[in-house]
């Protein structure tokens, strides 16, 4: 017993550390796995308040480019006033609009702060989406702020479809260029060709279908291969993200809970 | 050492980190961590346990301001943990440190190993936790190349104009 006391003692700075090194790894597995804790990110109204200013003061900056995007997006929404069709949709959809408080896009796991949280109906899974395009899926809720995962990160994974034919794919980014992504899953037997447009497919609540995604830059089929490689150019900008809308589903719960049932 | 100091220069170091170096954006290969400054920088007297609490609490704050959770906890905890041995590694004459590792102490030469090693552990582990999986090790390891070389400059600087 005596012994075991001395190796213990003689070891504790050791143990020390295995325990606290078990207890970080702990953390990052439960944040992949589960990344609902908004106090422990920028979902966290302190640190989100500090970011919040910051942008504040570099917003002033970019007023007259802002101001151009918002004159751009007046024109495309009487637009398409003018060519709703489907009005049975668009009342079951309802869009909050947020500003981005924070943000990274050039790590291989970029996120979003927005200034909307628990207390506006944002709810984990939702879509976030701009005048351009898809942004991103809500990934952690503050009482006042939240989190998004864009699409320019390695952990997205967005379903989207050929605007042209509705062939299905999957929008992946590979950690490199916030500009570019890539679509996967599209067979050998289709014909791609540069400038397609890809747009959401609609088949999970998160978003309504048909917000754009991006256009084709070139498409890759290797000697062998089923399938193509191919880049995406998105339609959306993040380098400039200022303001974003979220998607709010009327139906999402219980579309949700409705699959959850199958499992 | 004077702790009032020591946590003034934590604050200062972490508004910093937060604002400015936190949006840097080089390529998209350049994230400096200056934080370690306060790390490297902290007295050598406390018991080596306490070294690690103290680690863990700055990597987390860290973590908190990164949506990181448990990536520079366990970076900075590594650090702490190693930081000891490396010191006895590198620093023959133990009397020539009283309480703090200092230029003016230990000279360039040891000072730069001693900076240049924990900064690349730090950098590295938390370059590869964030990627979590080896299929980018290319990008990480052009990383923490990169950022280590800005980080590190930016300590050796920091003493030289503080210790001279």
């Amino acid at each position: 017993m005596q012994n075991l006391l001395k190796i213990l003692l003689r070891y504790s700075n050791f143990l020390v550390f295995i325990a606290l090194e078990v207890a970080a790894f702990m953390l990052i597995t439960f944040n992949n796995a589960y990344p609902r804790s908004s106090i422990f990110s920028t979902a966290n109204s302190v640190v989100a308040w500090q970011h919040e200013v910051v942008s504040d003061i570099c917003g002033y900056f970019s007023l007259r480019s802002q101001n151009e995007l918002l004159a751009e997006e007046n024109v495309a929404l009487r637009n398409q006033i003018s060519t709703l069709d489907s009005v049975a949709e668009t009342s079951m959809m309802h869009y909050a609009s947020a500003k981005v408080v924070q943000m990274t896009t050039d790590e291989l796991n970029n996120y979003i702060t927005i200034n909307r949280g628990s207390k506006d109906g944002i709810r984990r899974g939702q879509g976030v989406r701009n005048s351009e395009g898809v942004v991103g899926i809500v990934r952690t809720v503050g009482q006042n702020y939240s989190v998004v995962l864009p699409i320019i990160s390695t952990r997205s994974n967005l379903s989207c479809r050929f605007a042209k034919n509705d062939y299905l794919g999957t929008l992946k980014w590979d950690g490199k260029d916030s500009r570019f992504a890539q679509l996967a899953d599209i067979a050998a037997h289709m014909v791609v060709n540069p400038g397609d447009t890809i747009v959401t497919s609609g088949l999970s609540p998160v978003f309504p279908e048909g917000i754009p995604v991006g256009i084709v830059e070139n498409s890759v089929l290797k000697e062998g291969d089923s399938y193509y490689t191919i880049r995406i150019r998105l339609q959306t900008n993040f380098k400039r993200l200022k303001y974003v809308e979220v998607v709010q589903n009327a139906h999402q719960q219980e579309l949700e809970e409705l699959t959850d049932g199958l499992d | 050492m004077d702790w009032t100091k020591q946590i003034g220069r934590y604050v200062l170091v972490m508004v910093l980190q937060v604002l400015l170096f936190n949006q840097l954006q080089l390529w998209g290969i350049c994230h400096p961590y200056i934080y370690v400054l306060c790390l490297l920088m902290m007295p050598i007297t406390l018991p080596h346990s306490m070294d690690m609490l103290l680690g863990a609490a700055a990597g987390l704050v860290m973590d908190i301001c990164c949506n990181s959770l448990g990536i520079h906890t366990a970076a900075c905890i590594l650090l702490m943990f190693i930081r000891p041995y490396l010191l006895g590694l590198i620093v023959n004459d133990k009397d020539r440190l009283n309480e703090q590792i200092s230029l003016r102490a230990v000279g360039m030469e040891a000072f730069a190993k001693y900076v240049v090693i924990l900064v690349l552990v730090h950098h590295l582990t938390v370059f590869l936790l964030a990627a979590w999986s080896w299929s980018h090790i290319g990008f990480v390891l052009l990383e923490t190349l990169v950022s280590s070389i800005f980080t590190i400059s930016l300590i050796i600087a920091y003493n030289m104009l503080r210790y001279r």
